[in-house]
């Protein structure tokens, strides 16, 4: 059954992205959002069926690849990101039809988005080198013509589409190196054949395979220092496709990693997954960071993207160290929080894009200086987007709270471990999880705050309404989503678990106990976060009552006027308000070092006087460090490089007849 | 022995073949290449002619009449038709003058005679060592491409190009197929109209067929 669902949905969604380059303008939205939306369900059901049976499938076909043929094969750690996948897909079918209707998307458009869907499902799937190669170039080829919807109006599209593009070449390039050396020496190129024989395949080789793989998959999953184009891509998609990339797509990065590294190669040596710790580490802290300091939401929300990616990677990472130091069940309990946490992130991740989507879309603008007073105007989208800020920042009663509860508990049970680099390992990822979670609630707090209370900032932000019900069908479907996970996780643990256990080889052993709550089979932690809301109301009821009930004093009952000397607040208009630079600023003073903002301040003075200012105009930029440290040199050396070789073909025939006699003439004396 | 002096005229023909493609180096008079491509092409044509009268191959004698015609008769009285179409002609300043291309020519010789040692090696036989000559004259030939300006020069050293492959695939193979040598000279032939009529228009057009002015079309 599960075989039939699962190609019933990529078929579904081949057959939406086809009707949407086919159909007429009017028909095409509806049909290609209908069709994906089936596609998702059915790839839902497959992807479950997989989960909750354990049992994977596989199909080979020697008709559609010359020479290798295609190899497809859902086992449950690839189930697991197809459900995903399929989940938010759901949403960003529904939420597609009200983002299109007022300016109806061109005919490639249209297709793109199930294009692109339908090769995330692909991926995770795929049982060989060359099939998977073949899905994981197509969903960089679909992504970024999404990506490029609308690079005839802005030119930043076409920035972003460039550096996506080298990016994610850049990466395929790795992956491909490292896929084929490993194929080349485990004596066949099906990923049950490498795993069968990685027993011989020695360390110096398997390292470089896992180095150069994790290089590739890194730069898709976004970590630190290969991050430079999410920033950049996902403000710039159009909302539901950014919704994909990073609920969706960003997690196949990491998927990348664990086939490989755990599947593919066994787990391998500590170093390696020290390594991926790290850069979580790294991603983790900067992300958090530059997504406090930013203004644009989409740009906000990608930097936190950087930040839960790396939260990921240092729960796969923690997992394959403790994996290799032979703490199996601690290692299974780090990785489901992990694997826990990557679903969550695509839930709430989804959801906040889609609402950012919706501002965008009522208010015509993205930065949140403009933004302002929305709450009143979209209340429906201001709860979705809440409930998704507020698991972001791991708030009880929410699903991010439900994970990062998890990866805390399973990173302190390490501390036991014997190996002290483990345990400082562990303790960096401790610290780097307290860190974030103080630096993501600002960032959200700022994106809640300023965007939806106050007054409205702009014209824009005044004129807002409320996003049709078909956005509001798709937010409110992840919103959801966190709200259920959130209160009830026991419900999908054991789920992910059979993930885990798929994930990590090397017997893991089941790291939760069956229950509604999460309750550790390890060791005596649990706690039940329906109970705890549950308690919270309970107590939010009583202390309302208290407060109604209280007798009051006649002097709080007497009526009171407003007072002639109104302290200013007679008058608040929207330029008294706290906007999201000046909210940022305290933090970004203190992180200046990393942050590094560009302030440019200009005064202009009135013609009769310098003491009196004119105009004062104040702009300010964070650029990121690593971008302006690591790629800018690398980009002007190899500009100037190809400057240099402009000069060596100049049009003239001799000369290109020329380099060939003369390469005749070398390789002939060569020869000699 | 017999044919001793059927093998000398062989070796005085392959030595004319590569004579041929010097003096396309030396001579400026666009004219005059004309008559060293046909003799060119009469030598290649002996050349066959002995192989086949050598091997008692019937084959290879319609190949040497095919040469004949194709190289010997009807390629250089195309070109000359081009060459009546501009009359005097001439290649006046080579990329690389008369002199320093002769010595470079010997010198292409040498790196010819040095390469093709190890494939005549293979088969010694008295026509076999004449397989660096065809050697020198594909490399000689492709040097009046990289060096001469004029459209016609360039025909001319395609040409040589192709003498000097034609002269190797007679030597060191065991007889070229009727069906293989007629494909190429039917090839050559089409290159050569295809040529023509590029270096017609460019007359027409510009005013001259200098290669290099060209230049400007780029970007």
């Amino acid at each position: 059954m599960s075989t039939a669902a699962y190609f019933i949905g990529l078929g579904a969604a081949s057959a939406a992205a086809l009707l949407g380059a086919v159909l007429p303008a009017r028909r095409r939205l509806l049909a290609a959002a209908v069709l994906s939306a089936a596609a998702c369900l059915a790839a839902l059901v497959g992807a479950g069926d997989v989960l909750v049976s354990g049992h994977a499938f596989s199909v080979h076909t020697a008709q559609v690849l010359p020479l290798t043929g295609v190899d497809l094969s859902l086992d449950p750690l690839g189930a697991l990101f197809v459900a995903a996948t399929a989940v938010v897909g759901l949403a960003v079918s529904c939420y597609s039809v009200g983002y299109g209707v007022h300016a109806t998307p061109s005919r490639i458009a249209t297709a793109t988005l199930p294009a692109f869907l339908a090769t995330l499902l692909l991926v995770p799937a795929a049982a060989s080198v060359a099939t998977f190669m073949v899905a994981w170039e197509l969903m960089a080829l679909t992504s970024l013509l999404a990506l490029l919807t609308d690079h005839r109006r802005r030119r930043e599209t076409r920035d972003a589409a460039q550096w996506y593009a080298a990016m994610t070449h850049i990466g395929a390039a790795a992956i491909l190196l490292g896929l084929v050396l490993l194929a080349a020496h485990a004596g066949g190129q099906s990923f049950a054949a490498i795993a069968a024989h990685r027993r011989q395949l020695s360390l110096p080789l398997t390292s470089v395979v896992f180095v150069l793989t994790l290089f590739g998959f890194a730069s898709k999953a976004g970590a630190v220092p290969l991050h430079v184009w999410l920033p950049r891509a996902h403000p710039e998609a159009p909302s539901p496709v950014s919704a994909l990339m990073s609920g969706a797509m960003v997690n196949l990065g990491v998927y990348g990693i664990l086939r490989v590294g755990e599947d593919l190669l066994g787990g391998g040596e500590m170093w390696w997954w020290l390594v991926v710790a790290a850069l979580g580490v790294v991603s983790a802290v900067f992300g958090a960071l530059h997504a406090a300091a930013s203004t644009d939401t989409k740009r906000l929300l990608a930097y936190s993207t950087v930040d839960n990616v790396g939260l990921v990677l240092i729960g796969v990472g923690a997992a394959g160290a403790l994996a290799a130091g032979g703490q199996q069940a601690l290692a299974g309990l780090v990785l489901l929080a992990a694997l826990f946490h990557l679903v969550n992130h695509a839930l709430f991740k989804g959801c906040l894009f889609l609402g950012a989507g919706a501002l965008q879309h009522a208010a015509g603008t993205r930065d949140l200086d403009r933004l302002g007073g929305l709450a009143r105007k979209m209340p429906a989208t201001a709860i979705f987007f809440g409930a998704g800020a507020l698991s972001i920042s791991a708030l009880p009663g929410l699903n991010g709270f439900a994970s990062e509860w998890l990866l805390f508990e399973g990173l302190l049970q390490g501390f036991a471990s014997r190996s002290a680099v483990t345990v400082a390992a562990l303790l960096a990822g401790v610290a780097t999880l307290a860190i974030t979670g103080g630096l993501t609630a600002t960032a959200f707090v700022k994106a809640l705050g300023v965007g939806f209370l106050g007054q409205p900032r702009s014209e824009g932000a005044g004129a807002a309404r409320e996003v049709g019900p078909s956005m509001l069908i798709g937010m409110g479907f992840l919103a959801g989503g966190c709200v259920v996970l959130g209160i009830v996780p026991g419900v999908v643990l054991p789920v992910i678990d059979r993930a885990t256990t798929a994930g990590l080889v090397a017997g893991a052993s089941r790291a939760i106990r069956p229950g509604l709550g999460l309750a550790l089979a390890s060791v005596h932690s649990e706690i039940d976060p329906g109970l705890l809301v549950g308690g919270l109301l309970v107590a939010l009821v009583v202390a309302w009552g208290a407060v109604r009930l209280a007798p009051r004093s006649a002097e709080l009952r007497s009526p009171r006027r407003a007072a002639a000397w109104g302290c200013g607040r007679d008058l608040q208009t929207a330029r008294m308000e706290i906007t999201a630079t000046s909210f940022a600023e305290p933090l970004q003073r203190v992180f200046a070092d990393v942050l590094r903002p560009d302030h440019d301040l200009e005064v202009t003075h009135t013609a009769e006087s310098r003491y009196f200012p004119e105009a004062i105009t104040f702009h300010q930029r964070v650029d990121d460090a690593v971008e302006r440290v690591v790629y800018r040199p690398v980009m002007a050396a190899v500009a100037w490089w190809g400057h240099l070789a402009r000069r060596v073909p100049n049009g003239s025939v001799h000369r290109y007849l020329a380099f060939g006699f003369a390469t005749l003439v070398l390789v002939l004396v060569v020869l000699a | 022995m017999r044919f001793g002096a059927a093998i000398d005229v062989a070796e005085l023909a392959a030595g004319i073949v590569l004579a041929g493609a010097v003096l396309a180096l030396w001579r400026k008079d666009l004219r005059a290449l004309t008559s060293v491509l046909s003799l060119q092409g009469a030598a290649l044509a002996t050349v066959a002619a002995v192989l086949a009268v050598r091997d008692g191959d019937v084959g290879l004698g319609v190949v040497a009449g095919v040469v004949l015609v194709a190289k010997g008769l009807v390629i250089p009285y195309l070109l000359a038709r081009v060459v009546r179409a501009d009359p005097g002609s001439r290649e006046t300043s080579p990329l690389v003058n008369v002199p320093a291309s002769l010595f470079t020519a010997a010198v292409l010789v040498v790196v010819s005679y040095l390469v093709a040692g190890r494939l005549t090696a293979l088969f010694p036989d008295p026509l076999t060592r004449l397989a660096p000559l065809g050697l020198a004259t594909v490399l000689v030939g492709f040097f009046v491409l990289v060096t001469r300006r004029k459209a016609i020069s360039q025909i001319v050293g395609l040409l040589l190009v192709d003498n000097g492959v034609a002269l190797v695939a007679f030597l060191l193979t065991a007889g070229v197929p009727l069906l293989v040598e007629l494909g190429a000279s039917l090839d050559v032939l089409l290159v050569v109209v295809v040529l023509q009529v590029l270096a017609t228009t460019m007359q027409a057009r510009f005013g001259h067929v200098d290669l290099d002015q060209l230049r400007e079309l780029h970007d």
